[in-house]
């Protein structure tokens, strides 16, 4: 089976895979370390002189460090408290018989699909009576419109994957159903929560839509400052480049250490 | 013109000497004045363009001045509208508005903004003596401040629409002069400048509002088109707008691919890199086009009018007035009146002016010394006379400009004709028009 | 199998899920529900009126909104196809034994893509489609593609960006799926067939089933919501070509000031979500 000449089309396919992954990202990085008029060169140059001034341009003149600490505030928050109010909800939804569970599950994930465009107008307008408009909490709590179901989808499936006879042996000596999940069922079901805790966190710290509408200066998160480059007047490509490898760096770095876990936790359901 | 400039100079002089006895007189500082402000702070939206970036560096000086401490808050021109729009209506933090001409009559009929003459009568003690409202050009007064014959801003940030073009490009093609009618443009400059990858002009187009100010309005006004006739009526298929909409479908053979997704930047590029020879823009990009830095073509840059049309010349219009926001408190709206006059004063157009911004103020330039500023003369000209409804200005504007946008592109893409085109953005048009009452005679016709 | 609890109990674990996401979902959801059934401009709110269901009316009677829900879906049927496509071909090339060290790279850069900010992904594109100084045309060889100012490329554009950000989750998903597969059973059967195509059909498939429902639900919400990486990308232009509905609702929301016919259109919208949902979720899926 692994001949030699089985090999070949695997290892041509595997490199296409990885350079078309990767290609974007090393161009967006090359990009940033160009001057504005390296980057309109056209045809575009591959070799050039780089230079770190976007960088400390955008970090320290634009204030692009600051809505990064705000992004990296908010993201952290908002995943632990979806995993602190999801994963019980979870264990209930995967270990308890009730009526409405049915109803109950779909309306979780249902949150999942309603569009951001729906809730920021109303949002803004109680955020702002409450005062509560460019705060961080604002954006911690709104992100749990979408943060909470997958925490609650991707767990409740993994909870469900853990065989009944642990818990039941737990049960006869006389353990509470809360030193069950964290005894027993959370360790198992690690890999499940490790991914759902790295996919709030990639949603959270990607989004933009709320952040543009509910936020002004103090709690600016960093993909609303990479569009805040974009005046039509004049587009400092280096500069966005230069803040858009800032956003995704913290991000990919967060998910390339989970990514071991990524497989294991996204069984959607596929129990053996 | 020597004469003029002289008594220029003179009543220049005259007005600082009598705003030095008139000061000792009767004491009126900006020291003074903002004393019972001290320690105010004020919150204003600014855009990433050239006149901001000249007051902010100006800043230092009136903030140490009056102790009033000014909040910047900024964005770009595309999200400058929707944030302004929700802090008013959620009764935020903002105490200045910065007013593009089509939105003034929206912040005006929603009572966003005071009217200056109120603010003025509100706190005598902070108005300039010298603030001499007489000197702003008129037409840019009224179209960028005023609503409804009444002035609620001062102009600030302020565009005319200029002809840049490439000198080189065009002697070698054996012209010694740029063209002095759109026609010409098209059928005698297009041709002979197009070809080899290079073209001879290029309208950004873009689906924001460029599509409607800049590409759409452009080629309406010179023809003797408009949007509207007197009853508020769509006037986009009368002959003469037609002319002008069919005229900028013939003038895209002479225009880069993809003009419709050409927004300032790209057009302004094409331009600095000697792709195009001609472009009609802002004067606020002069700095952008003649700085090495950013041009390769910066030597060869020179400005004239807009081309003229049937109609005569008709150059675009825009620019942004600031003006106090109603939703301030007392302190706040005094601090704010007083950095607006400050900002848009004759005695700091002159430095405005040299650190990119273009003041408003008629007496800035009769000045000598403004060689270096080629734009000037096609400024001053172009201010004279102009159509303040260049777009119309009503509260509607928003709306009908989002309709523009959508079908003056799919015009230009050829997916619709300029007849059916103009007949759905007029249809479009005038079904919020009626819905805004001005058909019901609820609404007075004001645009 | 289920055990009985006390409600006391039940509540106490679902109970503050349920009530966090009722304060941040439901609420707002129901001032939505309001406003879509009012004049609600925000420009002019001394106007406000109720008109019944006269803006859903309006949506529904609405050509240009039909035009971008039809955008939107022929977006999803060209994307979607194609990233379930890719995105199992990969899961293969990954679940094959063998060649550790290179797998395990091409594990961690589909983490890539993934991790890419949508706005970003749009700037991206912006550099690297640019029809003078992109990439993409010096890698074509010099070809002078209009991509960002023709309808058609601009819609090619984005079907290629959704693509490569999305192929590689739909890839970790099915490779999650894949290891499902007890191995005795898997080799049991490889001693019976030597074709790959009968293992993935009869052995594999079943424990792919809830992994690709999860990526139907998942890439369809997202796909009716994508709006970061269009707009940052083309704004929904040149024309109306890449007018996806989320955009089309944020054009007439925030740019218009209608938030009372964008409500009622986000309604809409969100019904025909649930709808779809519901559909998948009852035909695949076998729920909790």
């Amino acid at each position: 089976m692994n001949s030699a000449r089985a090999l070949w089309p695997q290892i041509i396919l595997l490199v296409v895979i990885i350079t078309v992954c990767v290609f974007p990202f090393y161009w967006m990085v090359t990009t940033s370390l160009k001057t504005q008029i390296v980057a309109l060169e056209a045809p575009p140059v591959w070799l050039f002189e780089p230079t770190l001034t976007n960088y400390f341009e955008a970090l320290f003149e634009d204030g692009v460090l600051q809505t990064l600490i705000n992004s990296l505030i908010i993201a952290i928050c908002t995943t632990i408290l979806s995993l602190i109010l999801g994963v019980p909800a979870a264990f209930a939804l995967a270990r308890f018989e009730f009526r409405g569970k049915k109803d109950l599950w779909f309306w979780f994930i249902t949150n999942r699909m309603v569009s951001p465009i729906v809730l920021a107008l109303p949002f803004f307008l109680i955020a702002r009576n409450l005062g509560l408009l460019d705060k961080h909490v604002t954006l911690v709590l709104i992100y749990l419109t979408f943060n909470l179901p997958i925490v609650i989808w991707i767990v409740t499936d993994q909870f469900r994957g853990i065989p009944y006879d642990l818990d039941e042996a737990a049960r006869l000596e006389g353990a509470s159903q809360i030193t069950i999940m964290l005894k027993i069922c959370l360790p198992l079901a690690m890999p499940g929560v490790a991914v759902s805790a790295i996919f709030s966190f990639i949603f959270s710290w990607n989004e933009l839509m709320y952040g543009l509408i509910l936020t002004r200066t103090d709690a600016k998160t960093a993909p609303a400052m990479a569009v805040s480059f974009m005046e039509g007047y004049n587009l400092p490509y280096g500069k966005i480049m230069a803040t858009s490898t800032l956003i995704v760096i913290p991000v990919l770095i967060f998910a390339l250490i989970a990514s071991k876990q990524l497989v294991r936790g996204l069984t959607m359901g596929a129990v053996k | 013109m020597k004469m003029l400039r002289n008594l220029s100079c003179l009543t220049v002089l005259l007005s600082f000497f009598g705003t030095i006895a008139f000061a000792s007189g009767h004491g009126w500082s900006l020291k003074d004045a903002a004393k019972p402000y001290e320690g105010t702070t004020v919150d204003v939206v600014f855009l990433l363009r050239p006149g901001y970036e000249a007051i902010e560096a100006m800043l230092p000086a009136f903030e140490e001045e009056t102790g009033i401490s000014i909040n910047i808050i900024k964005h770009p021109y595309e999200n400058a509208l929707g944030e302004q729009v929700r802090d008013f209506v959620a009764g935020g933090d903002l105490d200045i508005a910065l007013i593009d001409l089509v939105w003034i009559g929206n912040f005006a009929e929603n009572e966003w903004i005071v009217p200056l003459a109120d603010v003025q009568a509100k706190f005598p003690d902070i108005v300039d003596p010298d603030l001499d409202i007489d000197d702003f050009f008129p037409l840019v007064l009224n179209a960028f401040g005023g609503w409804d014959d009444i002035v609620y801003g001062l102009p600030f940030d302020n565009y005319s629409g200029l002809l840049f073009y490439n000198r080189c490009t065009l002697e070698e093609a054996g012209f010694d002069a740029p063209p002095e009618t759109w026609g010409d443009l098209k059928d005698v400059y297009g041709p002979a400048l197009t070809g080899d990858g290079k073209y001879a002009f290029a309208l950004q187009s873009k689906r924001n509002e460029t599509q409607s100010a800049d590409s759409f309005a452009r080629v309406l006004w010179p023809f003797g088109g408009s949007f509207l006739d007197a009853d508020f009526r769509s006037n986009l298929n009368s002959a003469e707008s037609q002319t002008g909409l069919k005229f900028r479908q013939d003038l895209m053979q002479y225009m880069p691919d993809g003009i419709v997704a050409y927004d300032h930047a790209e057009t302004v590029n094409a331009f600095s890199q000697g792709d195009v020879a001609m472009i009609t823009e802002w004067s606020a990009f002069y700095s952008t086009v003649v700085s090495p830095d950013t041009s390769k073509v910066a030597d060869c840059v020179e400005i004239a009018p807009e081309p003229k049309g049937p109609a005569g010349r008709k150059p675009a219009l825009g620019g942004f007035s600031l003006a106090v926001a109603s939703q301030a408190d007392e302190a706040e709206q005094a601090a704010a009146y007083l950095f607006i006059q400050w900002a848009t004063s004759k005695a700091n157009a002159r430095e405005y002016l040299e650190r990119g911004g273009v003041p408003a103020r008629q007496s800035v330039y009769m000045q000598d010394g403004l060689e270096n500023f080629k734009f000037v003369p096609a400024l001053v000209e172009s201010w004279q006379d102009g159509v303040p409804e260049f777009r119309p200005r009503f509260a509607e504007w928003p709306e009908i400009t989002e309709i523009v946008q959508e079908w003056g592109t799919k015009i230009m893409l050829g997916e619709v004709t300029t007849e059916e085109g103009a007949q759905e953005i007029g249809t479009r048009m005038e079904d919020v028009l009626e819905a805004a009452g001005y058909y019901s005679g609820d609404k007075p016709l004001a645009q | 199998m289920h055990r009985q609890v006390s409600r006391k109990t039940i509540f106490a674990f679902i109970g503050p899920a349920v009530i966090g996401l009722a304060m941040v979902g439901i609420a707002p959801l129901l001032y939505a529900v309001w406003t879509s059934l009012h004049f609600y401009n925000l420009t002019k709110l001394k106007r406000v009126e109720f008109i019944g269901l006269e803006n859903y009316w309006t949506v529904l009677t609405d050509e240009v909104f039909w035009q971008a829900m039809g955008r939107t879906f022929f977006l999803l049927g060209t994307a979607l196809p194609l990233q379930i496509a890719l995105g199992l071909i990969i899961a293969l090339v990954l679940h094959q034994p063998g060649l550790t060290l290179l797998k395990t790279l091409g594990r961690l850069s589909l983490v890539l893509p993934m991790a890419t900010t949508y706005a970003v992904v749009g700037l991206l594109g912006q550099v690297m489609f640019n029809q003078k100084f992109g990439v993409v045309n010096q890698l074509l060889g010099g070809a002078n593609i209009n991509w960002i100012g023709d309808p058609n490329n601009a819609f090619f554009m984005i079907i290629f960006w959704d693509v490569w950000q999305w192929t590689p989750f739909v890839a970790l998903v099915l490779l999650a799926g894949l290891t499902m597969v007890p191995i005795e059973i898997e080799e049991a059967a490889r001693l019976e067939t030597k074709s790959n195509w009968i293992l993935l059909r009869f052995v594999q498939l079943p424990f792919l089933v809830p992994g690709l429902v999860a990526v139907l639900i998942l890439r369809t919400a997202d796909t009716l919501k994508l709006f970061d990486m269009v707009f940052t990308l083309t704004r929904g232009g040149p024309g109306s070509s890449t007018e996806f509905i989320s955009l089309m609702i944020q054009r007439v929301g925030f740019r218009g000031f209608d938030q009372g016919l964008a409500s009622a259109q986000a309604i809409i919208l969100l019904i025909i979500t649930i709808v779809l949902a519901q559909l998948y979720i009852r035909v695949f899926y076998k729920e909790v």
